[in-house]
């Protein structure tokens, strides 16, 4: 087994030129037909009944207001976008927002699961990032734990914390669990020979954490100076969004 | 993102019948899950890579680098899954190096895991490539409508990709103008620009979705955003090619 343990160092460098080559880093999506069938099964259960809630939740607010359904295009549109913005990142390379954070303060997180979703999915479609069978499982870590995360921190801190510090733990904890739940969902899906899940979920983590924790706080810091600006710049917009005085789930 | 929209709409299979693309790659993808073999991944891959290139006249290149965005989460995960890093030596390694006290080490069973993981996942993801090479996103919306997805949230679909480009456009000029007057030139300057046009991106799209909103009332709005369905044409080939490709994906599985 000679030659394989001459060439293996070069694959692994290859790798790691990827990763640290100035292209900015990306959250993490899991790719088209990584998961098998079973567990990209799975997580499209598990995810479903979200996206129940979320739409009717979505139906009742065009009921209420009808110009909500142009609103929650643009919603979308604005969270695709944003994650196409290129921001410094802690470890002075850059990346990207995901604007899980900013979104779920703004909109709620049911909404947020849905509108999360379709993000998603035009990533898979217009950069190709993610897949449609795993869908299902980048959703549930993405715009499901990502939004409920930010919503406990962002609804449990308010007014015991200052505002700059809640927004920033909303931001970079969402990211943080996304990141987390999705290391747990490859280690599920493939489990170590000798250590089973938890050796397994170990070592996704440790990989992916070189890109992802610096990612999540770079966001923090960014989601915080955003909601800044939008305090003072966007007031009517955001009270009408029912963000300053308390905003309805 | 722009170079897979403009290969979407200028391809030579772009008024192909979008549900005929999109079963053929989804039927690509599934038999690419449910075979699970190296061989099948790789003959899927070439499935894909010569009905992009030959039938739909879309550059090697295009392709190449569609496929390969997410190469780093590829070779990382996979990596992930090759190698085993721990305080012992599993049975039977192929190779197993030493660091201190850690040992990194590869089984036979652990490398044949990495090589199908790699394999289905390059083959999926190039049927998934084909279909977002071929077929515009309003196609792709059009066929979520035939296949009956709630209205509202194909409404909200179809605004979001009108929007997408429209703030595209904003966030680009803004960045411009930003980078013009060295807001990028420090790593403190870079964040405060990014926030900035985080939040000036947000006043864009409420606003917009504002006026949209007024422009339509105006216009006797009720609710439901109706457009005429584009003419397709159904290709008798495609029908062929699924065939070919089940038959081919079958054999490969077999045979290997």
């Amino acid at each position: 087994m000679k030659p394989l343990h001459r060439w293996l160092p070069v694959v692994i460098g290859a790798a790691l030129l990827i990763i640290f080559e100035s292209r900015a880093a990306y959250a993490m999506h899991i790719m088209e037909g990584f998961l098998p069938p079973v567990w990209a099964g799975f997580w499209f259960i598990v995810v479903l009944p979200f996206w129940v809630l979320g739409l009717r939740r979505i139906n009742r607010l065009i009921a209420e207001k009808p110009e909500t359904r142009l609103l929650l295009g643009f919603a979308a549109a604005f969270a695709f976008v944003l994650s196409a913005l290129k921001i410094p990142s802690v470890t002075g390379s850059s990346s990207h927002p995901t604007g899980v954070g900013l979104g779920t303060i703004l909109f709620g997180p049911l909404v947020m699961s849905v509108l999360g979703s379709i993000v998603l999915l035009f990533q898979a479609l217009l950069i190709a990032h993610g897949g449609l069978t795993t869908l299902g499982a980048n959703a549930f870590s993405m715009a499901v734990v990502g939004p409920f995360v930010a919503w406990l921190i962002w609804k449990g801190l308010e007014d015991r914390a200052p505002i700059w510090l809640t927004v920033f733990l909303a931001a970079a904890l969402a990211d943080l669990f996304t990141y987390v739940v999705t290391s747990a969902q490859l280690a599920l899906a493939y489990p170590d020979a000798v250590g089973g899940f938890t050796a397994s979920f170990a070592r996704f983590g440790a990989i992916f954490a070189v890109t992802q924790i610096p990612l999540a706080i770079s966001e923090g810091i960014l989601t915080v100076l955003i909601f800044n600006a939008l305090q003072a710049n966007a007031q009517k917009e955001l009270q009408s969004l029912g963000v300053l005085k308390g905003a309805q789930a | 993102m722009r170079v897979i929209d403009r290969y979407a709409f200028g391809n030579a299979l772009r008024d192909v019948d979008p549900s005929q693309k999109g079963a053929l790659a989804l039927l690509a993808i599934i038999l690419c899950l449910a075979l699970d073999h190296p061989a099948v991944g790789i003959l899927t891959l070439v499935w894909m890579l010569a009905l992009t290139t030959w039938r739909a006249r879309t550059p090697l290149r295009v392709f190449a680098s569609v496929l390969l965005t997410e190469g780093a989460f590829l070779g990382l995960s996979v990596a992930g899954i090759a190698l085993s890093v721990a305080s012992s030596v599993p049975e039977a390694p192929v190779f197993a190096w030493q660091f201190g006290p850690i040992w990194v080490s590869a089984t036979h069973k652990s490398l044949m895991l990495a090589a199908h993981v790699l394999t289905r996942t390059l083959g999926s993801a190039a049927a998934l490539n084909f279909l977002i090479l071929t077929t515009p996103l309003v196609d792709l919306i059009e066929m979520l409508r035939r296949m009956r997805l709630p209205e509202g949230l194909i409404d909200i679909m179809a605004l979001t990709y009108r929007a997408i480009f429209v703030l595209l456009d904003s966030l680009e000029r803004m960045v411009t103008a930003q980078d013009a007057r060295l807001g990028y030139h420090t790593l403190h300057a870079a964040m405060r620009s990014a926030a900035l046009i985080g939040s000036c991106l947000f006043l864009d799209a409420y606003r917009r979705s504002q006026q949209i909103q007024t422009a339509l009332e105006s216009r006797g709005f009720d609710g439901s955003l109706r457009v005429l369905p584009l003419d397709y044409r159904r290709d008798p080939r495609m029908w062929q090619i699924g065939v070919g490709l089940t038959l081919s994906l079958v054999l490969a599985r077999m045979i290997a």
